[in-house]
């Protein structure tokens, strides 16, 4: 992640000068700041509520949140924990209202979608190994889709925000323990889901 | 539960690259003598190397642009809201310190030269306290209308 940093001279925390900025009302520090991290929240929201017009949705609130909010901000904090858990609280109310009874019902009829460059072979890939590793992660992708919320949420908070446990139980408001157990038992479900899809074989 | 078992609840996590040091200790130090352990945790790998991998999903760019106009609006709107506030206490303040000021001055006014126009002021105090209350009444009433437009113009707007 690319960002201009600070440092404060108070607790010799690096400090994030568009977030400065923005505390000041600054427009072009809003325009960074969306830019910078747009696909990492929309990917998060994504994961979260499934659907992407309710992610588009909670993608913008987040931002309306951010701007609300920026000024009870401790700029020496970390942006990024506080920015997740805006997204997650704005997520979790909107499940709660839009689908109470099944916030982990598994769903399995919306997928992440796949950008070109996903589509374009790399350079060491032969055709047929990049088809079957797109199948891997269309495989993948259906196999987390249908994950109750929160097995989702920690799969993608430490495999795709390549957050730490510490990191991941403070954004979700649980022990480092339970953060633990989560991801485990999230990882145990998402490998039968995809063994499930091969009977007699492993997943590989 | 036995040192194997342990070990294999613990794979999972290896995989991810979740476990403590002390953990990432046991594991590969049991791995290296267990045949089943080491396929299980060859079988964990490929599943976290391709959750690592997972495409992207991009917002497109009309939504981006819709929020950055939404966000911007909602900035400048507090700027005003700001604005609005700083000119209000601003206005308080002076109001009071015309109120504190006129009291010397109205007491002044009303010795010397009510005397002159033969107006009795026998109790200068009530007439102030009334023509103060007169005053801050009508500015209350200016700015409960002024709120409610600029309301009624937010709301249209």
């Amino acid at each position: 992640m690319v960002g201009t940093t600070a440092l404060s001279l108070e607790g010799l925390v690096a400090v994030d000068a568009d977030v400065v900025r923005l505390r000041r009302g600054d427009l072009n520090a809003l325009s960074e700041l969306i830019t910078r991290y747009q696909n990492r929240l929309y990917r998060y929201l994504l994961r979260m509520v499934r659907q992407p017009a309710e992610a588009e949705d909670l993608f913008q609130q987040t931002w309306l949140r951010v701007v609300e909010k920026i000024r009870s901000f401790d700029a020496s904090r970390n942006f990024d924990a506080w920015l997740f858990t805006l997204a997650r609280n704005l997520a979790l109310d909107h499940l709660r209202r839009i689908r109470p009874e099944s916030l982990d019902e598994p769903l399995a009829d919306s997928l992440a979608s796949e950008t070109l460059a996903d589509r374009i072979p790399r350079k060491d890939e032969t055709p047929l190994d990049h088809a079957l590793a797109a199948e891997r992660r269309t495989e993948i992708i259906e196999a987390m889709a249908a994950l109750p919320m929160t097995y989702r949420e920690v799969l993608t908070l430490r495999f795709e925000e390549e957050m730490k446990i510490e990191e991941i139980a403070q954004l979700t408001a649980v022990p480092v323990s339970t953060a633990k157990s989560r991801l485990q038992r999230s990882l145990k479900q998402l490998r039968n889901a995809l063994e499930a899809r091969h009977p007699g074989g492993t997943w590989q | 539960m036995s040192e194997h078992d342990k070990v294999r609840e613990l794979l999972a996590l290896a995989a991810a690259d979740a476990l403590t040091s002390a953990e990432e200790k046991q594991v590969s130090e049991h791995v290296r003598s267990c045949i089943a352990c080491s396929n299980e945790l060859g079988a964990w790998r490929p599943i976290a190397n391709e959750l690592r991998r997972l495409p992207t999903p991009q917002p497109s760019s009309w939504l981006v642009r819709a929020t950055l106009a939404r966000a911007e609006a909602k900035l400048t709107e507090q700027a005003d809201h700001d604005w609005n506030n700083r000119v209000m206490i601003f206005v308080l303040s002076f109001a009071w310190l015309m109120t504190i000021a006129s009291w010397p001055a109205f007491h002044f006014l009303s010795g010397r030269f009510g005397s002159l126009l033969g107006l009795q002021f026998t109790s200068t105090w009530i007439s102030f306290a009334a023509f103060t209350a007169l005053g801050w009444l009508a500015g209350g009433v200016a700015a409960v209308m002024l709120a409610i437009r600029v309301r009624g113009e937010r709301r249209l707007a």
